[in-house]
């Protein structure tokens, strides 16, 4: 039996070619896993997503979603655009763990985070689009490469999918990778 | 850095992370099914990398014809179902662990850079060496996740 969400032939991860070459490898295990994590979240409504199913912990699905877009949009402005330090999303900045302690069981805040998620998405896209993997950017007074933003980027999505394979599994039973 | 410096180094990152996670805890934390209904533990997901690691490393990309760890007679299940609260056990799998770990170090210090572009099935998503490290990293991060939870449950400990 397959371990997987969706059956052969209807799951959009699957690609024709395999990418290779670091640039495609790389940005394809990005994509993979944020469309995994999008999967994970298909099909419950606002009091499922925001449902804190794994006591003690404090996560929910939603704050996931919520915490991922604050993640896009960290690493792409603070970091790899360079710019000043720009507006933490949901006032991350006056409140660490506002990602998460605000996800509200509301349609409103289930638009509010699909939407910023989105669009956070699309920007850091479109800015690693062209991006060398050898450039150094400034982190925490620290320079790395692209490289390094990238596949954190990768593992930071990873370890949250497992998080939400956890969240799911307690909200619906619903397991798969 | 190159790249393959950069893999090892990420690789060695995510090993200890999963060792902090395991840390202090007794054969019944290890073993304990934490977030019910999932029947993962601590202990299950050491056995499961050790299998992990040296299916990629050692069958794959030292092409040893060894059976798969952990997986008795293809009984997949065995690797968690049998992760039982016995301090045997536990020792067994952190050993095994880090006997596999050491030989997976051994095929990582024979390569070089260029080595990730070589492709054994042109067809497979997991096709190339490359592919195979960078697989193994997001597997590592993938059950890091499972792990920052089912140890939570276990005694409230959080933590990178």
């Amino acid at each position: 039996m397959s371990d997987m969400w969706l059956p052969p032939g209807e799951d959009p991860r699957e690609q024709a070619e395999p990418p290779r070459g670091e640039r495609a490898v790389v940005l394809g295990y990005l994509e993979h896993y944020r469309a995994t994590f999008e999967l994970k979240l298909a099909g419950l409504d606002a009091e499922q997503l925001a449902r804190r199913s794994v006591p003690p912990s404090t996560m929910s699905l939603l704050g996931l979603l919520r915490h991922l877009a604050a993640v896009e949009h960290s690493w792409h402005r603070r970091v790899l655009d360079g710019g000043p330090e720009v507006l933490r999303l949901w006032g991350k900045a006056e409140h660490r763990d506002a990602d998460f302690d605000g996800a509200e069981p509301t349609d409103t805040c289930v638009e509010e985070a699909w939407a910023a998620w989105r669009r956070e998405v699309a920007d850091a896209r479109a800015q690693l689009d062209g991006d060398d993997f050898d450039r150094l950017v400034a982190v925490d007074g620290e320079e790395i490469e692209v490289r390094d933003v990238v596949v954190h980027l990768v593992e930071e999505y990873a370890r949250h999918c497992g998080h939400a394979d956890l969240l799911r599994e307690c909200i619906d039973g619903r397991t798969g990778q | 850095m190159n790249e393959l410096e950069a893999l090892r180094r990420w690789l060695d990152d995510l090993r200890a992370s999963v060792e902090r996670k395991a840390e202090g805890l007794d054969a019944a934390g290890l073993a304990a099914r934490s977030v019910p209904p999932s029947t993962l533990s601590v202990l299950g997901l050491v056995r499961h990398l050790a299998q992990m690691e040296h299916h990629w490393f050692v069958r794959t990309l030292a092409r040893q014809d060894e059976p798969q760890l952990y997986v008795p007679d293809g009984d997949w299940d065995a690797q968690f179902r049998d992760a039982v609260a016995d301090e045997a056990v536990a020792v067994d799998a952190f050993d095994t662990w880090r006997a596999v770990r050491d030989r997976a170090d051994a095929v990582l210090d024979r390569l070089e850079p260029a080595d990730l572009e070589f492709t054994w099935d042109p067809d497979d998503r997991i096709g190339s060496v490359r592919d195979a490290l960078q697989q193994v990293l997001y597997e590592y991060a993938r059950h890091l996740g499972h792990l920052d939870l089912l140890r939570e449950a276990v005694d409230g400990s959080t933590g990178e």
